[in-house]
This record gives C-alpha cells, sequence and structure tokens, in this order.
C-alpha cells in the first residue's frame, strides 16, 4: 500500500535558512523587509529604538533550541543591510555546542552579511562553548562597500567548555572564520581580512592545552569603518600604553599622560585574569586578539574598554553591549 | 750429512722459490707495462644537476633573506614564561611554531608552485590572513629580500638552465615589476612581497619539485628559530645542531608537511591561537633583540 499524500503544506523555508533584510524606509525610520528563519535557527526582533546619537537602530537577537546546537544542526543566516541602516546582533547566552557521535557530524553556522553605503552592524554575541567531542564549524563573511563607507564590529570568541566538568580544551575539532570581502556583483570580491582559527584535539606532541597557553577563552575584535573609527584609534592607545613586559618601574607617576597613569590600576586586575591581548592596525582594520584564564575576566576587560570609549554606547545603545555586562 | 742441514737446506730452498716466484710477477708486470696496455682513464658523470645546486643554496643561513633578525615569537614567548626551564620550554615552543607555519603559510606556497600565475592573488590573501603587524613585517620582509636575491643572483643562470620554469620567472619578474611600480605611487600598496607564496615560485623557477621546496621552507624556520634560541641564550651551538639533526626534528617536519598537503589556501588557519598573542606582544618588550 503506497504512503498516502502529506496533509501538510511544503514548507517554504530550509531547515537552518533565515533571512534579514533591512532598508531604510525614510530617513527617520528603517524597518525589516524580511525577517525569516527556521528551526534550529531562531531571530527575535524586540522592536526598533533610537540610541542615544539619535540614530534609528534595530536589534535582533540569534537563538538557538535549547540554547546550543546538537550534533549535525546547520544554520544558514542571511543578511543584508541597505543603505545607511544599522543593526546590533545580539545572542542570549553562550551558544553551546554539543558532542557529536563521530567526527562527520559536524555542527555549522553560516552567517552572510551585506553592510550597504553608510550603513553599520555592531555584532557582539557571547562566546561559543564547545563540550567535550564536539565538532563544529563556523564562517561569517561580511560584505562590504568597496568605497569604504561601510562599518563594521565584529566579536568572535570561544571558551574551553564547561570549567565546572574539568572540560579544558577536550573538543574534537572547532574551526571559524571570518572574512571582510569588498562586494562584488560579477565575483566574489577582493578579501580585505581573513581570521581563521583551526582547533582539533588528537595532536600528541603539543597538546590543545599548550595551544591555547592554559587560557580559558581567547577571541578576536574587528574594528572597521567610518563609525569606529575613533574606537580603533581609542584602542592602538590603549595597546601601546601597556606597561612593558620585562621592565622595572624606574619611571615615578609624574611625567606620565593620562592614558598611561589611568592603565596601571586597571593592569593590577587584568594580570589576576591571566589576560593578554594585542591590537594591530593592518589594511584598514583594527584588529584586537585576546585570550584570558576565564570567560568573566574577558568580558569584564572588553566591556570596560567599549563602555569607556563610549562610540557603540552612544551609536547603538546601552544594549548593544548586553553580552558584555 | 745430519737432519739439522737437511732442514736447513730445505728451508734455502723454500726461500729461494718465494723469491722466484716474485722475480717472475715483477717480470711479467714489467712486460705487460711494455706493451702499453695501460687502462683508459674512466671518465665518471655523476647525476648531480643545477636543482641540487639551487637547493643547497636555498637552505643555506647565508642566502641574505636577513631571516636572522626574526626570532618568529620565540623572545616574546619565553619574556612570558619566566621562571621555567628554557630549554623544555624551548622544544615546546618548537614545536608550536613548527605547527603554526604549516598551517599558515605551507598552504600559500603549495598553491603558488602548483599555479606560479595566481603569485598576486596569492600574496593578496595571505597578507589579508595575516592580521599580526609583526608576522606581517618580518614575512614581507624577508619575501622582497627572496625577490631580490632572485633577480640579482639566481635569475640569469636559471634562465638558461629550466626551460620548464619559464611560467614561473614570468611570475616572478612582472611581480617584481609590481613591486617597484607600487612604491613610487602615491596610493595604498597592493603589492606585498610574502615570503610564502614568493618562495613556492621561487623554487619552481630553480628547478626544484615542490616536496623539496616545502621542506627546505620549514628546516630554514626550524633553523632560524634554532639560531634565536642560540642568541638568545636558551642553549649552546653543539646542543642546537643535536636539536637540529635529531629525529624528532625530522619527524615533525614531515608529519606536518603531510597533514597541510591538501589543503587549500582558503582553508588554511591558525592553529595555535596562543602564537598570535606572543608574536603581537613582542612590541611590549622592554628590550628586544630581535625584530619579530
Amino acid at each position: 500500500m503506497s504512503m498516502p499524500n502529506s496533509p501538510f503544506m511544503v514548507p517554504a523555508t530550509t531547515p537552518g535558512f533565515g533571512e534579514i533584510i533591512l532598508t531604510l524606509l525614510t530617513a527617520k525610520k528603517q524597518v525589516l523587509n524580511t525577517f525569516t528563519y527556521q528551526y534550529p535557527l531562531k531571530l527575535i526582533a524586540p522592536g526598533l529604538y533610537k540610541s542615544p546619537a539619535e540614530k534609528h537602530v534595530t536589534l535582533v537577537f540569534l537563538l538557538t533550541y535549547g540554547g546550543g546546537l546538537v550534533g549535525g544542526d546547520k544554520t544558514n543566516l542571511k543578511t543584508t543591510l541597505n543603505n545607511h541602516t544599522r543593526l546590533v546582533l545580539l545572542t542570549q547566552g553562550s551558544t553551546k555546542i554539543f558532542k557529536s557521535s563521530s567526527a562527520a557530524t559536524v555542527s555549522r553556522q553560516v552567517i552572510n552579511v551585506k553592510i550597504g553605503q553608510g550603513a553599520s552592524l555592531c555584532y557582539l554575541p557571547d562566546p561559543t562553548q564547545p563540550f567535550k567531542a564536539s565538532v563544529y564549524e563556523q564562517r561569517q563573511t561580511f560584505y562590504v562597500d568597496p568605497a569604504g563607507t561601510s562599518s563594521l564590529l565584529m566579536l568572535d570568541w570561544v571558551s574551553e567548555g564547561r570549567r565546572a566538568r574539568g572540560e579544558n580544551w577536550t573538543l574534537s575539532s572547532w574551526k571559524g572564520r571570518n572574512e571582510v570581502r569588498h562586494f562584488d556583483e560579477s565575483s566574489r570580491g577582493r578579501l580585505l581580512l581573513r581570521d581563521a582559527v583551526m582547533l582539533h584535539e588528537g595532536d600528541p606532541g603539543a597538546s590543545l592545552a599548550h595551544k591555547t597557553n592554559n587560557m580559558g577563552v581567547f577571541g578576536t575584535l574587528i574594528v572597521y569603518g567610518p563609525t569606529f573609527h575613533e574606537l580603533g584609534d581609542f584602542i592602538m592607545q590603549e595597546f601601546a600604553a601597556q606597561p612593558r613586559i620585562g621592565a622595572r618601574a624606574w619611571d615615578s607617576e609624574q611625567g606620565k599622560t593620562d592614558v598611561e597613569a589611568a592603565v596601571r590600576p586597571r593592569q593590577a586586575a587584568e594580570n589576576d585574569d591571566g589576560l593578554l591581548w594585542t591590537a594591530a592596525n593592518v589594511r584598514g582594520f583594527v584588529l584586537v586578539k585576546f585570550g584570558s584564564t576565564e570567560v568573566d575576566g574577558a568580558r569584564r576587560w572588553l566591556g570596560s574598554l567599549l563602555r569607556r570609549q563610549g562610540t557603540v554606547e552612544t551609536e547603538f545603545g546601552h544594549q548593544s553591549l548586553l553580552c558584555l555586562r | 750429512m745430519n737432519a739439522e742441514d737437511i732442514e736447513r737446506l730445505k728451508t734455502h730452498v723454500a726461500e729461494l722459490e718465494q723469491q722466484l716466484h716474485v722475480t717472475k710477477a715483477i717480470l711479467k708486470r714489467a712486460e705487460s707495462s711494455q706493451t702499453g696496455s695501460r687502462d683508459a682513464a674512466q671518465k665518471a658523470s655523476l647525476p648531480l644537476g643545477p636543482s641540487l645546486h639551487n637547493l643547497l643554496l636555498l637552505s643555506d643561513s647565508a642566502l641574505p633573506l636577513g631571516s636572522f633578525a626574526y626570532s618568529s615569537g620565540l623572545e616574546s614567548f619565553l619574556a612570558h614564561n619566566k621562571g621555567g626551564n628554557n630549554l623544555v620550554l624551548f622544544q615546546q615552543f618548537l614545536k608550536l611554531t613548527l605547527r603554526s607555519m604549516a598551517y599558515t603559510n605551507v598552504p600559500y606556497l603549495l598553491a603558488s608552485f602548483r599555479d606560479p600565475l595566481a603569485l598576486m592573488e596569492l600574496d593578496n590573501d595571505i597578507d589579508a590572513s595575516t592580521p599580526c603587524t609583526v608576522q606581517r613585517r618580518a614575512s614581507i620582509a624577508q619575501g622582497r629580500a627572496l625577490l631580490g636575491v632572485w633577480e640579482k643572483a639566481f635569475a640569469t643562470t636559471a634562465r638558461k638552465q629550466f626551460a620548464e620554469g619559464q611560467e614561473a620567472m614570468a611570475a616572478l619578474s612582472t611581480f617584481a615589476a609590481d613591486l617597484r611600480a607600487a612604491a613610487v605611487s602615491s596610493e595604498k600598496l597592493p603589492v606585498n612581497g610574502h615570503l610564502a607564496p614568493l618562495w613556492g615560485v621561487a623554487a619552481m623557477s630553480l628547478g626544484l619539485n615542490l616536496e623539496e621546496a616545502c621542506y627546505v621552507f620549514l628546516l630554514n624556520h626550524a633553523k632560524a628559530v634554532v639560531s634565536a634560541g642560540v642568541r638568545a641564550s636558551v642553549m649552546g651551538p653543539y646542543q642546537a645542531q643535536s636539536l637540529l639533526a635529531g629525529e624528532a626534528l625530522q619527524k615533525l617536519v614531515k608529519e606536518n608537511l603531510e597533514k597541510v598537503w591538501f589543503l587549500q589556501p582558503e582553508d588554511a588557519g591558525q592553529v595555535v591561537p596562543a602564537m598570535d598573542l606572543w608574536n603581537g606582544r613582542h612590541e611590549l618588550l622592554y628590550s628586544r633583540i630581535f625584530n619579530s
């Protein structure tokens, strides 16, 4: 006997796929033209609000069911920020990557964002938390305006797992690739920046703990574009004002610049957290790489850095720093 | 006559017979050389070609690339890990830096060797994938020095000897011309001159095969780090040499190459996240011997 025809409609969307299109309707209002998602991806848009700088900002939460991705879950989000729009992307807690039954079962998250002329994206999620024996791949590609008018602030960080269960980088594989390319209709677009990290266990000579220098979390912050120009300069100044390693404190407190004098007391707290960071100004980007013994230490440091400088809160509202409280 | 005399006579006869034998042999050799049957001087032909010569030159520490100025993060690593046994730390670092170099740079080397015409694109991509200013500086300085060495020393001879490398040589000359043009133009430089892609194309032009080119690249890196270790007083020159000659290093280089042999440049990435931090924080060292 053949199977009866299903009474349910064939779904219009594909599992894990989502799309966001943001457009400026008038000079004062931007709307979400398209906002679709399907399990295991979920999106929530609480509503348009105005930042302290009188700019309209749309906030979208990227969520997964159960707070994480089970082995084999794949999500694919396509986002388009049309000219002069502003978007903040956040998460509600760390994305947990559950274990995979085999190395062939890969959990994957793919995000493709097109940032139009004069548009800005602020993407500050919580870190991913890969559990023991998890297999995960992540591809985030941002297409920006070749004339350099798009702005991007992106944070990508990963933690060691569930510390309370003794998971110290016991994942099977974690691959992350962040790319920024020129938007080009006819080709892939010229590559401006690529930040790729690959972690896999199973290397007898050098364990993952060695490769990560026993850090509990590490990550990258990408700062690009006119909206975040001052933030980039501020970060470079902070880095240059870091006390030199191996130096003796010959000089007194007098004669130090304001930045240097302020850095000193914070430094003690950062040293306790085992925080190491570097900042580089390359190819028009300010790229920050950091690592810390614990997630909270990194969260505090990064949150304080962004709050002190102020651009993010002024232009996107205090809500944009939700994950860095 | 008694028995003694008989014995004495017998020994004497034996001696005379021995002398006769030897003299007969000398006579025979004298007669044969008289007839002029000298062996024609054999000409040996050895399978040593210009590619071996070039391989040895590329592996020479005296190749003027300026690699001695870069410790590839060793100095910063030691400063961040004060108070341990430096030699043990060094060996750990050597493993990490070889692994990191294999996954971040060797895929570009492989790609440029297999397709020399993609040199410009690979140069841009590796520049985009090396966000750390310290590492970029080191790679670009060495790459440009390699290009200079190629033009001034290797190019003329290689053009005569390796007809099949013409495409690769043309790619190198075009790249060098672009670099010169970009240096005088006022706009931002899209041509950089990173070491790994240039190494691939140069090795192809010099007649090396792919395995040799990669092995030499990775071994040169190991030698540079070990030499930096000696200058940073981690160990003495004999200890350094025993590290280099040891089986552990041979296995390390070979295994790392095997792991990345099929890796495409777009899949290349950093496998030792801490390396980026150590390299980037090199600028924060109070006193530095090395440039990186």
